[in-house]
């Protein structure tokens, strides 16, 4: 897998994955009782994440154990300052489970936006637009514009109500373990210097010990990865992701409807598209989705979000508007066939996007976050009481809409590995027959194995900046901490530029010449494209990265 | 040692505010309050009295909504020792009708230190707690950035132009904490845990109105976008002319 020379001698390309450290396992895995801890608490039951899967679980743990009588001990643990900060969707939601969460409220309770009363799909060219039939499986009717953020601080709202604590601010970096069971949690050191070494105001890490662990750290889990690695957990295939990058505009135009677009800017070899939501008939929230398998390694989501606002569709919307949030964020789009064999383990389950439950083709994940958090209440009461497995939770999820769901729609993502057209036919065909056409499952590489042409520089097209990005996800992590990120510092140019690409935060700079690597490591937004295709991503201490208000 | 410590709930600062439609108001909806951070040195500063003291109390008081018990909460989760929310939904525009209320809810007990943040980031008043030693009749000593206790006198260290001014006074003494008085520690997952269970008094209080009003708020005036003249040598002369010119520094 060495730098390949095509036939004509003229296009290197290289292998992203030739590059990438692998994931530090004898740091992640640690012995309970290891030294090095402060504070030690134990829980009945530790859920990693406070979005929409981990909030769920502790919601309807916490119903549980009122309903019976019996106390609970439930904590969340969430890396993000305050609620919600750390997540970013489009967001259209389903809101079939969280009705089954509350069965007392209506719709209208919830913390959604606009329901969708009307939606267009577009194909686009660099200045016309062909309307598309909306295809079927990205109906929207009955559904409801949505901010994650929002959601989740609801959510958190009535987890606290219930007796949960949540405790934000506090990142879990390492797996403790006993023997092949998970027993909980490091958290990440507060306070270290740029070297390392902690100061005088910083905290040393906790260790949070349950009787069952939930993983809901969202897309790209680090500890969902470490455990499937370390427990040799398969799947089909290999977890693919695209990566989002998603602005929120004060607009002086009204928009009235939910649009997608396809095509123009993105190459025909590139999976993707963007969203137009509006949250608010002059509040809309855009984004590019694509594909982190592209070709083309000078490829850059965020500058094609740029020039995509430059197509009189949005440019006419835009027009004397404001950009009030920026923020970026990778989704797990493998699909029925990347999901993990199995999603519970000995004192352990997996939720929501670090489980991989997000159709793509309807491009919804957040009610099958919630749902899974639900089934992995249920069994995780269940194995408190009578001790029952956990494997419960998988036979939930495998008798449930949610794998049904993404079983039908199994291959779509995946026909598009071979560019847009043909991936559009297959999609079509797929459609038709219900997800049987063509059988079988099309096989797929993990991104960072997807060799990239080695592509031309090209200058940047205007928009905002990525620095300017950085400040409007309201990114205000110190700059006197040390780097979270795993790099080999010995890349290629073409490697350092390839990442200076793909990063939508700029943490990445290519030196002149692409020579050396520079690391402006406090930009991070924590969308984790870099985990997936370079330099390992790790948790800093508590509060850093973007603070989202309505993304 | 006893300790009471005041505080505010304000917006936070990365927050962007925006002016409600009255003009006279900020528009909450979506901002994030935080614990004002001139009053997070001053927390710290209490706890390290009284941990250094061996002894004491540390009480938290805050004048504001019910969601001000968020802002006690974090305060009792760095290891405060309990709250007392005075509640009102309208803090008043002039700021002796807060310090008032705030020195009728410390008077009844006896304090060896009373110690405020040196202003509130939202409204910049500097007032509350000079005005609440002046009802209290105790010395007052504002915009620390060092104290020393020695028994019952107290030292400390003001930033003035140019140099550090050093002051003793007696206590019981009114402080007010600058940024530099310390490193205010990361509330502890121990300490989040038990500041739910420790003990937070709410008293409504209803503020008079006094003898200001706001008027109206504007936001500050935007910045002209910046213009780039050139690259290189080549731009200095037309830089050079628009300095002169144009913005006439020259």
């Amino acid at each position: 897998m060495a730098n390949q020379k095509q036939g004509d001698g003229s296009r290197e390309q290289f292998i992203p994955a030739r590059y990438q450290p692998s994931l530090p396992l004898d740091k992640l895995i640690i012995q309970d009782g290891s030294e090095g801890a402060g504070d030690r608490m134990d829980l009945d039951v530790l859920i990693v994440g406070a979005g929409p899967a981990g909030l769920a679980c502790a919601i309807a743990l916490a119903q549980l154990a009122n309903a019976d009588g019996s106390e609970l001990n439930i904590g969340v643990l969430e890396k993000a300052e305050a609620l919600g900060e750390h997540s970013l969707s489009g967001a259209v939601v389903n809101p079939r489970a969280l009705r089954e969460l509350f069965p007392d409220l209506k719709d209208s309770d919830f913390p959604f936006r606009m329901p969708v009363s009307r939606e267009t799909v577009y194909l686009l060219t660099k200045r016309g637009r062909l309307r598309l039939p909306t295809p079927p499986t990205m109906h929207n009717r009955g559904y409801y514009v949505a901010s994650l953020c929002e959601l989740v601080r609801w959510l958190g709202g009535k987890a606290e109500a219930l007796g949960v604590n949540v405790f934000t601010g506090f990142p879990a970096a390492q797996l403790l373990v006993r023997d092949s069971a998970v027993v909980g949690v490091r958290t990440a050191p507060a306070g270290l210097d740029r070297d390392g070494n902690p100061t005088a105001g910083g905290a040393a890490p906790n260790d949070l010990v349950a009787k069952v662990t939930a993983l809901a750290e969202g897309t790209r889990g680090l500890l969902a990865q470490t455990w499937c690695q370390w427990q040799r957990v398969p799947s089909d295939n290999p977890q693919i992701f695209a990566l989002g990058v998603k602005e929120l505009w004060e607009t002086k135009q009204p928009l009235d409807r939910v649009i997608h677009t396809l095509g123009w800017p993105l190459p025909n070899d590139a999976f993707g598209g963007s969203f137009i939501y509006p949250l608010e008939p002059n509040l809309v929230a855009l984004g590019l989705v694509v594909g982190l398998d592209y070709r083309d390694s000078t490829l850059d989501v965020h500058q094609l979000l740029q020039t995509l606002k430059r197509h009189p569709l949005l440019a006419d919307l835009l027009a004397g508007g404001e950009m009030v949030e920026w923020g970026a964020k990778t989704i797990p789009e493998g699909g029925f066939f990347a999901l993990p064999e199995r999603r519970a383990g000995d004192g352990v389950v997996v939720l929501g996007d670090a489980a991989g439950f997000v159709d793509v083709p309807s491009l919804k994940g957040i009610h099958y976050a919630i749902q899974s958090g639900i089934y992995a209440a249920r069994a995780i009461f269940q194995n408190l009481q009578t001790g029952a497995s956990l494997a419960e939770y998988d036979r939930l999820v495998n008798a449930s809409y949610v794998a049904r769901d993404l079983y039908r729609t199994r291959n779509m993502r995946l026909g598009f590995r071979d560019g847009f057209y043909l991936g559009g036919l297959r999609a079509a065909l797929m459609t038709l027959t219900g997800g049987r056409f063509p059988g079988g499952k099309y096989a797929m590489h993990a991104d960072a194995e997807v060799a990239r042409h080695v592509g031309a520089e090209t200058a940047s097209n205007g928009g905002v900046s990525k620095v300017d990005a950085v400040f409007k996800s309201g990114n205000a992590t110190r700059d006197t901490i040390p780097s979270h990120l795993i790099a080999r510092g010995d890349v290629p140019p073409e490697v350092a530029r390839f990442y200076s690409h793909m990063c939508p935060a700029g943490v990445y700079e290519a030196g002149d010449g692409g020579g050396s690597l520079r690391i402006n490591a406090p930009n991070c937004v924590d969308c984790k494209a870099t985990d997936v295709l370079g330099p390992r991503w790790t948790p800093r201490e508590g509060g850093s990265g973007p603070k989202y208000k309505r993304m | 040692m006893k300790i009471a410590v005041c505080v505010k709930r304000v917006p936070d600062s990365e927050t962007r505010v925006k002016i409600s439609p009255d003009g006279k108001s900020l528009d909450e909806a979506g901002v994030k309050f935080v614990l004002n951070p001139y009053d997070e040195f001053a927390v710290e500063e209490a706890l390290r009295r009284k941990e250094k003291a061996g002894s004491g109390e540390v009480a938290v008081f805050c004048l504001g909504p019910a969601a001000a018990q968020e802002t006690i909460r974090t305060a009792l989760a760095m290891g405060a020792d309990r709250g007392v929310l005075l509640q009102t939904d309208k803090i008043p525009a002039d700021p002796y009708e807060t310090a008032k209320l705030i020195a009728a809810a410390l008077k009844p007990d006896t304090w060896d230190l009373i110690l405020f943040g040196r202003m509130a980031i939202d409204d910049y008043n500097h007032q509350i707690g000079s005005l609440v030693a002046q009802l209290l009749d105790l010395p007052c000593v504002t915009a620390v950035s060092h104290l020393d206790i020695q028994g019952a006198k107290g030292v400390a260290e003001r930033e003035i132009e140019g140099g550090i001014e050093v002051l003793e006074f007696p206590l019981p003494a009114v402080v007010t904490a600058d940024k530099g008085l310390n490193e205010p520690r990361y509330p502890a997952l121990k300490g989040i845990m038990a500041a739910k269970k420790k003990p937070l008094e709410i008293k409504p209080v209803q503020p008079a109105a006094g003898g200001m009003e706001i008027v109206a708020l504007a936001p500050p005036a935007e910045r002209k976008e910046g213009k780039i003249v050139g690259e290189g040598a080549a731009a200095v002369g037309e830089l050079v002319r628009l300095l002169r010119e144009e913005a006439k520094v020259l």
